[in-house]
C-alpha cells in the first residue's frame, strides 16, 4: 500500500510545478501579443517589398546585381532559426529536425551553419558540421539593427562567394496553436516568374530615378535586412505561441495528475482508517475474551 | 482602370496608409514628385522630407526619412524606413538629433561611414524641423 506521506509530498511537487507552468503561461501569452503585433505590422512592408523587388528583377538583367547571380556552387549555407530556450513544446524540435534532414540531402555539398538560437547551438555543436557564425541569445535584444548585421553578414558571405546558396530554416507564425516549419532560400534572389498576360497588358518598362542599378543595390540591401526581420520577428512569436500551449498542456497534465494523486491518497488514508478501526475492534474482542 | 490611385504607405513597423487617394506628393531623391491618376510606372528613391496625399480635397501630411516609391496600375507602393504624421512630429527630439549629428560633423578624423551616418541623421532632423516650423 503507498505510504500516504509519499502521496501527500508528491501531490505537493506536483502542484508546485502546476504553479510554475501556470506562471509560465501567463508570461507567453503576454509576450505572444506584443510579438504576435509586431509581426502583423511588419508583414505589409516585407511582402510589398518583395512585390517591388519582383517587379524589378524579373525585367532587369541578373548581371546587374551580385545577389541576383545565380550559380551552381557547392557552398551551401543554412542558416537555423531557433529559440534560446526550451520548454515551448516541439518548436526546437521541429525546426533541428527539419534542418538535419535538410542537411543530409545535401550530404555531397559544402555545407555549413549560421546558427541563431542556443537550442540550435546546443544540437549542432556536438555534430560535425561545420558552424560559421552563431548569434545566441538574439530573441532579447533583437531589433531592426541586428536583423541589418545578419542580413550584411550573409549578403557579403554570397558576394565573397563562401556560399552560392543561402537557406532559412524557421518557424512561421500561422495562428497561436499552430507554426510552421519554412524552408526558404535567401540567396540567390529568385525572382517570380510574372504572369505573362498580365505583364504585356499593363507594365511597360518602368521609369528609374536615379537609376536602375542603384535602386536594385538599396533594395535588395533592404530586403536582406527585412527577410531576416521578418523571419526573426515569426519565429519569436512562434515561439511565444507554443510555449503558451505547451504550458497550458502542462498545466491541465499536472491537475489530472492531482487528481489521481489526491484519489489514491483518499483511498490510502480510508483504507488506513479502516485498518485501525479493526484493529481497535479487534484489540477489544481479544480483551473482552 | 479605377478611378483612384491606390496608396499604401508601409514602414517595418507597421501599414500606415491603404486607401484610395486623389493625388500623393513624394519627396523623390532627384526631385519632388507629384503623382496623380493614370501615371507611368515608375521606381525611385525618396530622400528623408515630407510626402502628403489628397482626397476629396483634404490633404494629409507626413514626414518620411528616406525608402522606395513604385508606381504601377494606379497603385503607389511606398517603402518608408520611417514615417510619422507631421502633426506628431517631436521637434525636441529632432533638435537634439541635429545638434548631435553636426557635432559629430564637425570633428575630425571621422571615418567614412560615420560621416555618413551623420549626415543623413542630419537631413532627418532638417527635414523634420524645416517642416514643422509653423
Amino acid at each position: 500500500m503507498p505510504n500516504l506521506k509519499d502521496i501527500k509530498r508528491r501531490i505537493r511537487s506536483v502542484k508546485n510545478t502546476q504553479q510554475i507552468t501556470k506562471a509560465m503561461k501567463l508570461v507567453a501569452a503576454s509576450k505572444l501579443r506584443r510579438a504576435q503585433k509586431a509581426i502583423q505590422d511588419a508583414r505589409p512592408y516585407a511582402l510589398k517589398l518583395r512585390d517591388v523587388l519582383n517587379h524589378i528583377s524579373a525585367r532587369c538583367n541578373p548581371d546587374l546585381h551580385a545577389l541576383l547571380d545565380q550559380r551552381d556552387g557547392k557552398n551551401i549555407l543554412v542558416m537555423v532559426v531557433t529559440a534560446d530556450k526550451g520548454l515551448c513544446g516541439g518548436f526546437n524540435g521541429n525546426i533541428i529536425r527539419r534542418s538535419a534532414k535538410l542537411i543530409a540531402e545535401n550530404q555531397d555539398k559544402n555545407l555549413s551553419l549560421v546558427l541563431a538560437g542556443k537550442k540550435g547551438k546546443d544540437y549542432f555543436k556536438h555534430r560535425s558540421t561545420d558552424i560559421t557564425h552563431e548569434f545566441i541569445d538574439w530573441t532579447r535584444e533583437f531589433n531592426y539593427a541586428k536583423a541589418q548585421e545578419i542580413g550584411d553578414l550573409l549578403a557579403q558571405l554570397y558576394i565573397d562567394k563562401k556560399a552560392d546558396k543561402i537557406f532559412m530554416v524557421y518557424n512561421e507564425f500561422k495562428s497561436v496553436m499552430q507554426q510552421e516549419v519554412i524552408v526558404e532560400q535567401v540567396l540567390p534572389v529568385v525572382p517570380e516568374p510574372l504572369d505573362a498576360a498580365k505583364e504585356t497588358d499593363h507594365v511597360p518598362e518602368y521609369i528609374y530615378e536615379p537609376d536602375e542599378e542603384s535602386i536594385l543595390d538599396a533594395l535588395l540591401k533592404r530586403y536582406m535586412t527585412v527577410q531576416m526581420y521578418r523571419a526573426f520577428l515569426e519565429s519569436s512569436a512562434s515561439e511565444q505561441g507554443a510555449r503558451m500551449t505547451a504550458m497550458d498542456n502542462a498545466s491541465r497534465n499536472a491537475g489530472d495528475m492531482i487528481d489521481a494523486l489526491s484519489l489514491t491518497y483518499n483511498k490510502a488514508r480510508q483504507a488506513y482508517i479502516t485498518k485501525e478501526l479493526i484493529e481497535i475492534v479487534n484489540g477489544a474482542e481479544a480483551l473482552k475474551a | 482602370m479605377a478611378d483612384f490611385l491606390h496608396l499604401s504607405l508601409v514602414t517595418p513597423e507597421k501599414q500606415l496608409v491603404g486607401e484610395d487617394v486623389d493625388q500623393v506628393n513624394v519627396p523623390g531623391s532627384e526631385g519632388d514628385l507629384g503623382i496623380l491618376l493614370g501615371h507611368a510606372p515608375l521606381i525611385t528613391n525618396l530622400r528623408p522630407g515630407p510626402l502628403s496625399y489628397e482626397k476629396g480635397g483634404a490633404t494629409t501630411s507626413f514626414i518620411v526619412s528616406g525608402g522606395y516609391l513604385e508606381v504601377t496600375d494606379n497603385r503607389v507602393i511606398i517603402l518608408a524606413e520611417s514615417a510619422e504624421f507631421l502633426h506628431e512630429v517631436d521637434r525636441e527630439r529632432a533638435e537634439k538629433a541635429k545638434s548631435k549629428a553636426e557635432a559629430i560633423l564637425l570633428k575630425t578624423g571621422i571615418s567614412e561611414e560615420e560621416f555618413k551616418d551623420a549626415q543623413d541623421d542630419l537631413f532627418r532632423a532638417v527635414a523634420r524641423l524645416e517642416h514643422t516650423e509653423k
